[in-house]
């Protein structure tokens, strides 16, 4: 693009080229892509342990309600799920948080 | 195996305890009973205790995984003969003036009955201890 | 990154072994007058042995029935009672209609056995409270 390279060529004394270099090499050929699949397939799996452990929660609670559960089983399970849940909380506040930080950063 | 199973298993030794604790009482009270609704004289009966897998309330126990509670299969009554008392001038005295009480001992009546009891409180400390486990079981939730 | 470890896994084990081994000891209890009837029990360290083996090498006992943050497996099969190594209880003395039962020792036992569930689900409970604690910042 041309304004690209006109912008690029008026600060080469100041040295910026370099990091326009890089920047457009992140553009064309995004070597992050990498951490971010990374991530993503992390969290991804992180909320499906929590989702089964809400849903093994769920099942003790439902065999105790029905009269055939065990009774630490189906507390112990609820604890988990608790903690788990809270954890999970604590991460998506973490995140947003962060998020906002880096919108009001601004370039 | 849970806790409705444990439950069960010791009510089922409470039930039996009971009927033995029943039968011996049965067996003294009538001590002295020569003539019994047959017309013959009360003969004292016995409870037999068989061992059961025991499921939970509604489930059909799985014999090899089930623990075994105990029911009273039969009552018997036992055949030995009592005492023959000469007394000519008894109603129910035979032809030879004899009259035959029953064949019940009360000292070994009672020992039947102390034994019962113990178990039954046995059993009933059983159920106390499942429900002090159950409650610290639910206080794992705060 | 595991969140719930080894130690709670262990103490949910031991908490299920510990209800097997009241229900072996009252079925000996109600069949304390039962004639011929031989008492059994449930081996507790030795079954807490074989767990923790079988933990390091899969194929053996099962694992927790609640799955685990971080864990790879979750096995909700349970606990059952073949699992578990229930031996028969050697007899103390002779015994003229061939019921075995100890009474004394089994309710000794029972006691026993009620404290110890006492004991790991109080510790299970506050390992639990404290996470919670520290994931919830310090409220509630």
């Amino acid at each position: 693009m041309n304004l690209r390279i006109e912008s690029s060529q008026g600060l080469a004394e100041a040295g910026a080229s370099n990091r326009i270099d890089r920047m457009d090499r992140a553009i064309v050929n995004p070597g992050g892509a990498d951490k971010t699949a990374q991530f993503g397939s992390e969290l991804g799996k992180a909320i499906g342990e929590i989702d089964k452990l809400q849903n093994a929660a769920d099942t003790q609670a439902d065999a105790v309600a029905r009269g055939a559960g065990n009774i630490h089983e189906m507390a112990l399970a609820l604890e988990k799920a608790d903690v788990a849940m809270r954890l999970a909380m604590r991460v998506r506040t973490k995140l947003v948080d962060t998020y906002n930080e880096i919108m009001r950063m601004g370039i | 195996m849970d806790f409705l199973t444990a439950l069960h298993v010791s009510g089922s030794g409470l039930s039996a305890e009971r009927t033995r604790v029943n039968l011996a009482s049965s067996n003294l009270a009538n001590a002295e009973t020569t003539r019994g609704p047959n017309g013959k004289p009360y003969q004292r009966l016995d409870p037999v205790f068989q061992s059961i897998h025991m499921g939970a309330q509604d489930e059909a126990p799985t014999v090899g995984q089930s623990p075994l509670g105990v029911q009273v299969s039969q009552i018997v009554s036992d055949p030995s003969p009592g005492k023959m008392v000469y007394s000519p001038g008894h109603p129910d005295a035979d032809a030879n003036g004899f009259v035959t009480f029953p064949n019940v001992n009360p000292i070994s009546e009672i020992v039947n009955l102390l034994s019962a009891s113990r178990a039954f409180e046995a059993n009933a400390t059983a159920v106390e201890t499942l429900k002090t486990m159950a409650s610290r079981g639910l206080d794992i939730t705060r | 990154m595991r969140v719930f470890d080894n130690t709670l896994a262990r103490l949910e084990r031991a908490l299920d072994v510990r209800l097997v081994r009241q229900n072996v000891l009252s079925a000996n209890v109600a069949n304390v007058d039962t004639p011929g009837f031989k008492p059994k029990d449930v081996d507790f360290t030795a079954t807490m042995a074989a767990i923790d083996g079988a933990a390091h090498d899969p194929g053996g006992v099962s694992l927790p029935k609640t799955p685990t943050l971080g864990s790879s497996t979750s096995d909700t099969s349970g606990l059952a009672a073949h699992d578990l190594p229930i031996v028969d209880v050697p007899a103390g003395g002779a015994s003229f209609d061939g019921n075995t039962v100890d009474l004394d020792r089994t309710m000794v036992a029972m006691a026993e056995n009620a404290l110890q569930y006492g004991a790991s689900a109080k510790a299970a409970g506050k390992k639990l409270a404290i996470l919670r604690y520290v994931v919830s910042d310090g409220q509630g």
